[in-house]
């Protein structure tokens, strides 16, 4: 039989990249209707990973240095995948690598946008443009989304640090006292995560529900009622701009306990801070000591049972320097077509060695 | 046994005053729930003294239902009761609460106790456990777990009176002693390439010797009178059988999770028929058929000729022939579509007019099947990743005419 060489447009796209579908030895017509049949069969999925294919994937945080980072999201790719581009504060491009231990991953590569705004990452999510983005609770919380959502356990902290310049611990307790904790997880966080008085959440302790988390205002208000204006008033920095709406709720709350509360001069870090620590260790005692460096406190002593654990916890939030408000966590868009085992881990890392991304043929 | 108080403190949220440390020597976890709620309350019957009420609320804050925490109850009351103390709410000095809780190592029975001003707190742990996996049963397919292990597997295969368990890392020999199988030997496994992810492989038995094909090895081994297995780099086709009558010869796709679409049937035709996950044969009117799982996602129906014959739309990558002959032809089992992350099952079929027939109720399976293959004439041999227990489960799937 003569051959013809293939010309069905789409037929030409797909025979680059699959050699099994140029169905050369049949006449044109044969070949183009079972190209036909087979693209009507395309968004079938199967049990079985596919291979090829580029995850684009986009992230708020800009990384500016001039060589990849060695901890962090982006390092976790190096499990699987070798870097191939770098353009620092803007793009990475990370390749399957082929020695990559348990087998080179589905995935051609990775494709990662940085310094994309949430708002942005969800219109490039919702218009086709990027396969996974980051979400904030809004975005995880809207229905009909056809959107997958990746959610990891709990491992941002959500805290109040106080500087030194307020010395007086009734001043601080007052304050923990005073959060309307409930409020801000119902209505500004869409409940997301949970609400604590515990540095390390429950799923990696066990024992965040020994600390209280409660608000009592006429407490809060009676420890302060004696103190002159001067003890009470301070300034509350937030360090993240997406969190601003929860330090002003904090500086309403604050003032029901007869606080004054104030945002800082520009420049100015505050004399207390609304800061978001990330836990990365599911080891409860790696993990608090990991939030204290993080936080500029004493590193704990040595835990290793459940009670040094505990002393150690309260130890660090006796004299109420931090106050834990919230724990909540990485939350994850997702485009329907990426398949396999969720991409991150329970602490949030990304692991997408194992993902593959159905339009993908070999 | 942790079991430790913890402080002793002035006011139920006050700020602690001291800290009192007493950890026994040789402390461990208890060895279950029981365990450390006896424990629990013999230092809650310390504190309180004898003949003392104390008031205890529980909590449940772990994964463990409320059948644990009864259990822990029970044993705690008990404990209690033997140290001469008694439970009451009217009025008692002292007041308890025991929380059953949990992190990823170990769970947690905690108990807060508070007399007038004075608290403590106790804690009580032991490691976790295994979470026994949810059955179920089918009414005509039956299952019934052969082997299961934390390390990945690929086959089990029953040559002579032996189990072979072939894993990513080694061979495996059992044999069967008091009722259960007990390792006998085991030769490692190792590739002059890096394996594929998805790695597959798979055993074919013949009486007490077997094959073992796994991408670019070819090998061969024997279980009588000991374990014997030796590989050779190779690209020649793996021996797929469809029960124990029809057989196809299959080119796997190095470094991948497929065959490369070169076939060779029984009667030595070759053929290309695109990349395939697995294949299966099936009897229709008495007409032989092969199904090969496309990477596309299609079951493709062929004829004895491997001409294209039909297709099935919502199977599963992962289908297995079986010699069993329930009405006019032969079945097929399949898997059906997913994409790793949800529990699997497995479904009888039967091919009518080039069509697909389910034939039984889907078999339910605790995770996604990660092979599937034929085992003998009459059963096929499943790989399951249990979900909840992330071990590795081999199950024996036999089809009942009913």
């Amino acid at each position: 039989m003569r051959h013809t060489p293939l010309r069905c447009p789409v037929a030409k796209s797909l025979a680059g990249r699959d050699p099994q579908t140029a169905f050369t030895d049949k006449p044109l017509a044969v070949r183009c209707a079972a190209l036909a049949v087979t693209l009507a069969f395309v968004s079938f999925s199967a049990t079985r990973p596919h291979y090829g294919g580029v995850l684009r994937v986009e992230m708020r945080e800009a990384i500016e240095s001039a060589e990849p980072p060695q901890t962090g999201s982006l390092a976790a790719l190096t499990a699987g995948f070798t870097i191939s581009q770098w353009e620092g504060g803007r793009r990475a491009i990370y390749s399957a690598d082929p020695a990559a231990a348990g087998g080179r991953p589905f995935l051609d590569s990775v494709e990662v946008q940085m310094g994309r705004p949430l708002h942005d990452q969800s219109i490039a999510l919702n218009l086709g443009k990027a396969d996974l983005v980051e979400f904030d609770a809004s975005d995880a919380q809207r229905a009909g989304s056809p959107h997958k959502v990746w959610s990891s356990s709990p491992v941002r902290v959500l805290l109040l640090l106080f500087g030194p310049r307020v010395e007086d611990t009734h001043v601080r307790e007052a304050l923990a006292l005073a959060v309307d904790r409930t409020s801000i997880h119902n209505v500004m966080l869409q409940r997301q995560g949970e609400i604590s008085g515990a540095l390390l959440p429950q799923w990696i302790s066990g024992e965040a529900f020994l600390f209280p988390a409660t608000t009592d205002v006429p407490k809060a208000r009676s420890m302060t009622a004696a103190l002159p204006p001067a003890a009470r008033t301070f300034t509350l920095g937030v360090a993240d701009p997406a969190n601003r709406r929860i330090a002003d709720r904090i500086a309403l709350n604050a003032r029901d306990a007869g606080l004054t509360i104030s945002p800082p001069p520009p420049g100015a870090p505050g004399d207390v801070r609304l800061l978001e620590v990330r836990i990365r260790s599911a080891d409860p005692a790696t993990a608090l000591a990991q939030l204290c460096s993080a936080l500029g406190l004493a590193a704990p002593p040595r835990m290793d049972s459940p009670e040094a654990l505990y002393a150690a916890e309260r130890a660090l939030l006796e004299n109420y320097r931090v106050i834990p408000l919230f724990h909540l966590p990485v939350v994850y868009g997702v485009n329907p077509r990426v398949k396999g085992a969720p991409g991150i881990t329970p602490l949030g890392e990304w692991r997408f060695e194992n993902l593959w991304v159905e339009a993908a043929r070999p | 046994m942790q079991c430790v108080i913890i402080a002793a403190v002035k006011g139920w949220h006050a700020v602690l005053s001291a800290l009192l440390f007493f950890i026994p020597g040789g402390a461990s976890a208890a060895d279950d729930g029981n365990g450390a709620a006896r424990e629990l309350a013999r230092k809650t019957a310390a504190f309180i003294g004898k003949g003392e009420p104390v008031s205890v609320a529980w909590n449940n804050l772990g994964s463990l239902g409320s059948a644990a925490l009864l259990d822990a109850r029970n044993a705690f009351e008990a404990a209690l009761k033997e140290a001469g103390c008694r439970i009451s709410d009217v009025a008692p000095l002292t007041e308890a609460r025991v929380t059953l809780s949990e992190n990823r190592a170990q769970f947690l029975l905690v108990e807060e106790i508070r007399r007038g001003d004075e608290r403590q707190v106790w804690f009580a742990s032991w490691r976790r456990g295994e979470t026994i996996p949810a059955s179920s049963s089918g009414v005509v397919l039956e299952k019934k777990m052969v082997w299961e292990q934390d390390e990945a597997m690929l086959d089990v295969a029953f040559p002579g009176d032996s189990m072979v368990v072939l894993s990513p890392s080694k061979v495996t020999l059992y044999q069967r002693g008091s009722g259960s199988w007990s390792a006998a030997a085991s030769v490692p496994l190792s590739s002059p390439r890096p394996w594929p992810r998805d790695l597959r492989g798979h055993i074919r038995v013949n009486a007490a010797n077997f094959q073992t094909y796994l991408p670019g090895l070819a090998c061969s081994g024997g279980v009588d009178p000991a374990l014997s297995f030796e590989c050779k780099a190779s690209d020649e086709p793996w021996v797929l059988e469809s029960g124990s009558r029809a057989m196809l010869l299959g080119y796997y796709a190095a470094g991948r999770n497929y065959f490369d679409g070169r076939v060779i049937s029984q009667a030595g035709a070759k053929k290309n028929v695109g990349p395939f996950y697995a294949a299966a044969s099936v009897q229709e009117q008495g007409q032989s058929l092969w199904l090969l799982t496309l990477v596309d996602g299609r079951t493709q129906i062929f004829d004895a000729s491997f001409e294209p014959a039909g297709s099935v739309a919502s199977w599963g990558s992962d289908i297995a022939g079986t010699d069993a002959h329930c009405g006019n032809g032969s079945q097929v089992l399949a898997t059906r579509p997913g994409d790793g992350t949800s529990t699997d099952a497995v479904q009888a079929f039967s091919i009518v007019n080039r069509s697909a027939t389910p034939l039984s109720t889907p078999l339910e399976l605790p995770g996604p099947v990660t092979a599937l293959w034929p085992s003998g004439g009459s059963a096929v041999l499943a790989i399951v990743h249990n979900l909840a227990t992330g071990r590795y489960e081999a199950y024996a799937i036999t089809v009942s005419c009913g």
